[in-house]
């Protein structure tokens, strides 16, 4: 079942001065339960792709649908408040609030959903102990590594029960062991609760584990190729 | 909230300078208005107690003429009229001219004043400025009472005689010797040295036929009641004018006009010193954490709420330090308004002017809740500008960083 999908999607930067074209006519379909990295090199458009999927640009040209729904003609408050409720994000430099503990960066995103406090409390304290972090949940950011900051980003980016999760070069600076671990936990959660997640990275560790591969060249899908399960 | 209170403790030294300038501001700004509220009270409560009174009344041309021919055509139905208004506290009629004082030394012009020794206690306080002999109740003859200064310049002592020279109600000059019987000193030399007391009844005796007033003074219970006291009794007697203090002195008006001036600038450099020091840490703030409220905007915070973190912040900061800037001021003047501000190291300078140097400072109440509300709306107003450019943050900016 389709989750998110685009249609003829381009994206031109500069369009009256010295056009550079971005995106073009993009169009793919991601189904739930998805593991799918988009790779290409620099300037290729896969973090442009992954920023018009999050509703964070908006295209030139075309559209996108998540769950059906057309994200690209809302108004910029309807996108907000539905990228709250219905998309994860993680970030290449993990981006956690540094004045909050681990575990009230992985609540504050339940805060805004306003949901009980006692609801936030139980699912933070879940979520950390998925990603192997219960013994730091009153550790701030400055007081764990980076891979550390990296899961708990991604227990924040689940924490709001969103239909998918972007990441955008995950694991860029983990070093291996650190980009094993996040890959694991991912990949376990993908497996065990259908998370559908699509990455845009550089790092051959995360396209070997990637079920779907998704090439850009110069803006454009060059190769889509599912590989099979062994 | 929340975050609002760690982001302001992110940077401690950096909020807690701003902090501490708040505090210290706020201090030094309800000091000076506690002293400044404390020079002009005390100096006008002087002047009313010992001298002006809450209201007075006249011919309506002596204040501007000063000639004895001015006096009040009705005086006792104005007395009889005043002892029965409850409003009323005490009132004093007195004889007043321009004249003459001549001793073996010199002659200078004087103003005159003709007091009845009781009424005039019972109504001011100017007895209290005696240094030196007695009041006007001494039983030496025709006493009168010179200033300090004029004492001095003229070499007097107490028993020497002086000759009073003026004019009577006919404008014919009259004149008599008069012994001095006490000294006084009031808050001002300039008046220690332009006026002179004596016996009302000696000084009638001299200038007209019969009891005549040129001036009545009243000390109500509330000085709130003395417009309206005086606008009865302009409307009920013909012939005179009768004004409250307010209207009597210039130098009170002055007061209270530059007083009101000096305390609104004071005020305002002191609010926009706070509007800048707020204006700029927060767009300190602000541009450390463009990348953050990028992410904030990516994840789902509303701008609105990104706007309200960043006036929150503003808010608990300054209101932080305004509540403990002003109380701090609170338990300082507090204590001040007790033990008073020693100016004497200005003592003579005061003294010229008419001032006390030693100064009680109290702020009113309402004073307090201008301040603090002031403070409020310039916290909000300069929030403004850095919570506005917060929520229009593109969010697309902090995953290009990424």
């Amino acid at each position: 079942m389709a989750i998110l999908e685009t249609k003829n999607l381009s994206k031109i930067y500069n369009p009256d001065t010295v056009p550079v074209h971005a995106l073009r006519d993009v169009s793919i379909t991601i189904d739930k339960g998805e593991f799918t990295a988009v790779r290409g090199p620099s300037g290729s458009g896969k973090t442009t792709l992954l920023n018009m999927l999050g509703g964070l640009d908006r295209p030139s040209k075309g559209a996108v649908y998540v769950d059906g729904k057309e994200i690209t003609n809302m108004k910029d408050s309807d996108l907000i408040d539905f990228r709250l409720r219905n998309i994860g994000f993680v970030f290449q430099h993990y981006n956690l609030i540094p004045v909050f503990t681990a575990r009230e960066n992985v609540s504050f995103i339940m805060l805004l959903q306003n949901r009980s406090k006692e609801e936030i409390r139980k699912r933070a304290d879940s979520l950390l102990e998925q990603v192997g972090l219960g013994s730091k949940k009153d550790s701030r950011p400055v007081q764990m590594s980076g891979g550390e900051q990296q899961r708990v980003a991604v227990a924040r980016a689940l924490a709001s029960e969103p239909m998918f999760i972007l990441a955008d070069e995950p694991t860029a600076n983990l070093d291996t062991a650190a980009a094993m671990n996040l890959l694991d936990i991912m990949e376990k959660m993908n497996r065990d609760q259908n998370v559908t997640f699509v990455f845009s990275t550089h790092d051959q560790r995360v396209i070997d584990r990637a079920r779907r591969v998704i090439t850009m060249v110069d803006g454009a899908i060059h190769k889509d190729e599912e590989k099979v399960s062994p | 909230m929340t975050i609002s209170w760690r982001n302001i403790w992110r940077h401690p030294g950096r909020s807690g300078v701003l902090l501490a300038s708040i505090i210290a501001g706020l201090w030094a700004g309800v000091m000076i208005i506690g002293l400044m509220n404390g020079m002009f009270l005390q100096r006008m409560d002087y002047l009313i107690d010992s001298e002006i009174t809450h209201a007075q009344v006249h011919h309506p041309e002596f204040l501007t003429e000063g000639y004895s021919r001015l006096y009040i055509p009705n005086h006792e139905e104005i007395d009889e009229w005043l002892r029965d208004d409850t409003r009323v506290r005490s009132h004093t009629l007195r004889t007043i001219t321009d004249g003459m004082l001549q001793s073996p030394v010199k002659t200078s012009g004087t103003r005159i004043r003709g007091v009845d020794p009781e009424r005039e206690r019972e109504t001011t306080t100017f007895h209290e400025n005696i240094i030196d002999g007695e009041y006007l109740d001494s039983s030496i003859r025709n006493p009168v009472l010179v200033g300090k200064r004029l004492a001095d310049t003229h070499n007097l002592e107490l028993g020497d005689r002086v000759v009073l020279t003026f004019e009577d109600v006919n404008n014919e000059l009259t004149s008599a010797a008069f012994n001095i019987a006490g000294i006084f000193e009031s808050a001002s030399p300039q008046y220690d040295d332009a006026n002179v007391f004596v016996r009302s009844e000696d000084m009638i005796r001299l200038i007209a036929d019969r009891p005549i007033f040129h001036e009545i003074a009243m000390m109500l219970h509330n000085e709130d009641d003395a417009e309206a006291v005086t606008a009865g009794l302009n409307e009920r007697f013909s012939g005179i004018e009768a004004q409250t203090w307010y209207e009597l002195s210039p130098e009170i008006r002055m007061m209270v006009e530059f007083g009101g001036a000096m305390l609104f600038i004071i005020t305002m450099i002191i609010m926009l010193a706070l509007a800048f020091g707020i204006l700029n840490t927060m767009l300190m703030a602000l541009f450390e954490r463009m990348r953050e409220i990028g992410v904030l905007l990516s994840i789902g915070m509303s701008r609105i709420r990104i706007f309200l973190m960043i006036m929150l912040e503003a808010t608990i900061l300054t209101l932080t330090g305004a509540l403990a800037g002003i109380g701090l001021a609170w338990l300082s003047i507090r204590k001040l308004s007790e033990s008073g501000i020693n100016l004497e190291m200005f003592a003579t300078g005061l003294a010229e002017i008419g001032w006390d140097h030693m100064i009680y400072p109290f702020v009113e109440g309402s004073e307090f809740v201008t301040i603090v509300i002031l403070v409020i709306t310039i916290t909000i107003l300069a929030t403004l500008y850095p919570a506005v450019k917060a929520m229009r943050i593109n969010p697309l900016e902090a995953a290009r960083d990424t």
